[in-house]
C-alpha cells in the first residue's frame, strides 16, 4: 500500500465524481432535503433532521458507489486500473475513501444550512464522528452489493427492498407494535439502527448508554471485516467480469 | 523475455480448452505477432500474459522469473492497449493521461508522445467525442505512458484507416529499436507483415508454426520469378522457376529480346501461407 498512489486515485475519484456529475446531484438532493426540512416546525425538525443524515449517510451511500460502479462498468476501465501498479487494496480503498468524502460533503452542505437557518444545536465533532463512520460503513457495503447487480434499475429495486426490510422492525419497534424488551437487542445488529445511534449521539438530548458505544464498535469493526473478507477477496474477479473478459 | 511452456487456459463458464497446450517464446527487443482469426485465442493469450486472468495452467517466466512471483511492480515494465478503446470518456485525453501517469515510477514525456500520434491539438477533447481511430491512438499512448519494457498491442491496427495505421507502426518500430520487446496481435495478415520479426499462427487454441516472415516466405512460398512484357501489343505473362535462373536460356533470351513490363519475385504473402498452413481463412466472414 502507497499512501501516494491512493491518494493519486481518490483524487481522480473525485475528480471524476465531478465530471460525471454525481456531485451536482448530491448538492440537488442536500438542497431538497433542506427546502423539505425548512419548512416544519422545530420540533418535527428536531426527529426528522438526524433521520434524513441517516438516510443520507447509509441509502444514498449504497446509491452512489453502486452508481459509481455502474459508470465504470460500462466503459470498461477497471481493465486498464488491473495494468497498472495499483493493488488491488489500494483501488478498492481509494473509492470507498473518494465516495465517503463524496458523501461528507452532502451531510455538511445539509448541517450547514440547518446551523445557519434553525439554529439547529450540534456536538459537531460526534455528529462528525457518526456521518463518517455511518458513511463508511454503508459505502463499503454498497461496493459489496454493487458485486450481485446486473443492471441499474435493479440495483435500485434491491436497495429499496433491502433498506425496507432494514427499516421496518425499527420502525415497529418505535411505534410499539413489538414491546418486547429483548427486542433493543435484536435491533442494535441492524446497520441502519447502530447508524441511528451513531448519528443521534450528535445532537443535543441524546442519552448515552451501550447502545452507543455497540453500535459505534460494531460499524467499524464491520467496515473492517466486510473490507476484508467480502470485498477484497472478490475483487478481481468482479473486475475481470465487467472488462467483459 | 518471456517464456511459455505449455499454456491451457478455460473460461470459468466453459466446458473446454479456448488455449489447448502453447508453448512459445519473446525474445527481448523483438515484435513477435501472434496471428489468427477471429475466435482463436488471441486475446484470451494477451490477457494471461499480462496476469489479468490468473487460473492457467502451464508455465509462464517474464525475465526468467516465474509470472506468478511478480507483485503489482511488474505493471511499471508493462504496457498493455487493449482491443477495445478504453478511457474516461467524459474526461479530456490530457486528463486522462495525467491521471494514469501519476500511477507510475517512470514517465514518459507526453507532448513528444502526443504529437508523435498526432493528438496533441486534441488533448483537451473530451474523449466521448474521439473518433475510433483517435481512441486507438490515445490506447497507444496510455500503453506507453511508464516508459515499459515490454508493450502489449492487442489488434491496434483494427479500424484505423492506412495513415494512422503507419504511424502506429513506425511508433512500434521505433520502441523495438531502442530495446523494447512488442508482442501484437492481428487477425488482418497485411497489416503487421512487414512489422514483427517473427510471428505464431494460432487457430483455435494451438500454435501451427512460429518463424519469421521471411522464413516462412521461404519455405512455404514458391520459388518463381513472373515477368511480364509486351508483345504484338498485348501483354503476356511468363513464370519461371527461381532455381538456376541465371542459366535458364529462355528466360535469358526474353529479358534479351522482349519489351518487358514487370518482373516480380512470385512472393506469397503471409496470409497465402497461413491459409497453407493452417488450412484456416484468416478474415471474418462478416469484414
Ligand atoms: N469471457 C469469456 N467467457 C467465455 N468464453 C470466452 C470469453 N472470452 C472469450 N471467450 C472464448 O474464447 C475463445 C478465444 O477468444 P479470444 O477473445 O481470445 O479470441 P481472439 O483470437 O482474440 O479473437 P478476435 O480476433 O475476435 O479478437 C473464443 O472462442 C471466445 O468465444
Ligand atoms: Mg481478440
Amino acid at each position: 500500500m502507497k499512501a501516494s498512489r491512493v491518494w493519486v486515485l481518490v483524487k481522480g475519484e473525485l475528480l471524476r465524481l465531478n465530471k460525471y456529475n454525481i456531485f451536482a446531484i448530491s448538492i440537488l438532493v442536500a438542497i431538497i432535503w433542506g427546502v423539505m426540512l425548512y419548512f416544519v416546525n422545530s420540533t418535527i425538525l428536531a426527529t426528522l433532521l438526524p433521520m434524513v443524515l441517516l438516510v443520507d449517510a447509509s441509502m444514498m451511500s449504497i446509491m452512489y458507489i453502486g452508481s459509481v460502479m455502474f459508470f465504470e462498468k460500462s466503459e470498461f476501465t477497471i481493465s486498464t486500473m488491473l495494468v497498472t501498479p495499483s493493488t488491488n487494496a489500494e483501488l478498492v480503498l481509494s473509492k470507498v475513501l473518494a465516495n465517503t468524502i463524496h458523501n461528507l460533503f452532502s451531510s455538511v452542505l445539509i448541517i450547514i444550512a440547518f446551523v445557519l437557518l434553525k439554529d439547529v444545536k450540534l456536538n459537531y465533532f460526534l455528529i462528525f464522528v457518526g456521518i463518517v463512520v455511518t458513511t463508511t460503513f454503508f459505502t463499503i457495503f454498497g461496493y459489496y452489493m454493487a458485486y450481485f447487480q446486473k443492471n441499474f434499475t435493479g440495483m435500485l429495486v434491491n436497495i429499496m427492498i433491502f433498506a425496507f426490510a432494514l427499516l421496518i422492525p425499527s420502525l415497529l419497534y418505535e411505534v410499539h407494535v413489538i414491546t418486547a424488551d429483548w427486542f433493543q437487542y435484536v435491533l442494535v445488529i441492524n446497520p441502519f439502527q447502530a447508524g441511528a445511534e451513531l448519528i443521534g449521539g450528535g445532537f443535543k438530548d441524546y442519552v448515552f448508554e451501550w447502545q452507543y458505544y455497540f453500535s459505534l464498535a460494531y460499524l467499524l469493526i464491520g467496515t473492517v471485516l466486510v473490507y476484508r473478507f467480502l470485498v477484497l477477496p472478490k475483487f478481481h474477479d468482479y473486475s475481470i467480469r465487467q472488462s467483459g473478459v | 523475455m518471456y517464456k511459455v511452456e505449455d499454456l491451457r487456459f478455460k473460461y470459468p463458464k466453459n466446458k473446454d480448452d479456448v488455449i489447448k497446450g502453447i508453448s512459445f517464446e519473446i525474445k527481448e527487443g523483438e515484435i513477435f505477432g501472434f496471428l489468427g482469426p477471429s475466435g482463436a485465442g488471441k486475446s484470451t493469450t494477451q490477457k494471461i500474459l499480462i496476469k489479468i486472468l490468473e487460473d492457467y495452467r502451464g508455465k509462464i517466466s517474464y525475465s526468467g522469473k516465474d509470472v506468478s512471483e511478480f507483485g503489482n511492480d511488474f505493471y511499471e515494465d508493462i504496457g498493455v492497449s487493449f482491443e477495445m478503446p478504453i478511457h474516461f470518456s467524459k474526461m479530456t485525453a490530457m486528463e486522462n493521461i495525467n491521471f494514469f501517469l501519476k500511477l507510475y515510477k517512470r514517465n514518459a514525456d507526453v507532448e513528444t508522445l502526443m504529437k508523435r500520434v498526432g493528438l496533441w491539438e486534441s488533448k483537451d477533447k473530451m474523449v466521448g467525442e474521439f473518433s475510433k481511430g483517435m481512441k486507438i491512438r490515445l490506447n497507444i499512448v496510455r500503453a506507453l505512458l511508464n516508459e515499459p519494457k515490454m508493450l502489449f498491442l492487442d489488434e491496434p491496427t483494427n479500424g484505423i484507416d492506412p495513415a494512422n495505421a503507419k504511424i502506429l507502426k513506425d511508433l512500434v518500430k521505433e520502441f523495438r529499436d531502442a530495446g523494447g520487446t512488442v508482442f501484437i496481435t492481428s487477425h488482418i495478415m497485411s497489416d503487421i507483415d512487414q512489422l514483427c520479426d517473427r510471428v505464431a499462427f494460432i487457430v483455435d487454441g494451438e500454435i501451427k508454426e512460429i518463424d519469421s516472415p521471411r522464413n516462412l516466405k521461404i519455405r512455404y512460398g514458391k520459388r518463381e520469378l513472373r515477368v511480364e512484357y509486351k508483345e504484338n501489343g498485348k501483354t503476356i505473362t511468363r513464370e519461371f522457376p527461381m532455381d538456376n535462373i541465371g542459366k535458364n536460356e529462355e528466360f535469358l533470351t526474353l529479358l534479351q529480346t522482349k519489351d518487358i513490363e514487370t518482373i516480380h519475385s512470385g512472393e506469397t504473402t503471409l496470409e497465402d501461407i497461413f491459409i497453407k498452413v493452417t488450412g484456416v481463412g484468416l478474415r471474418d466472414e462478416s469484414e
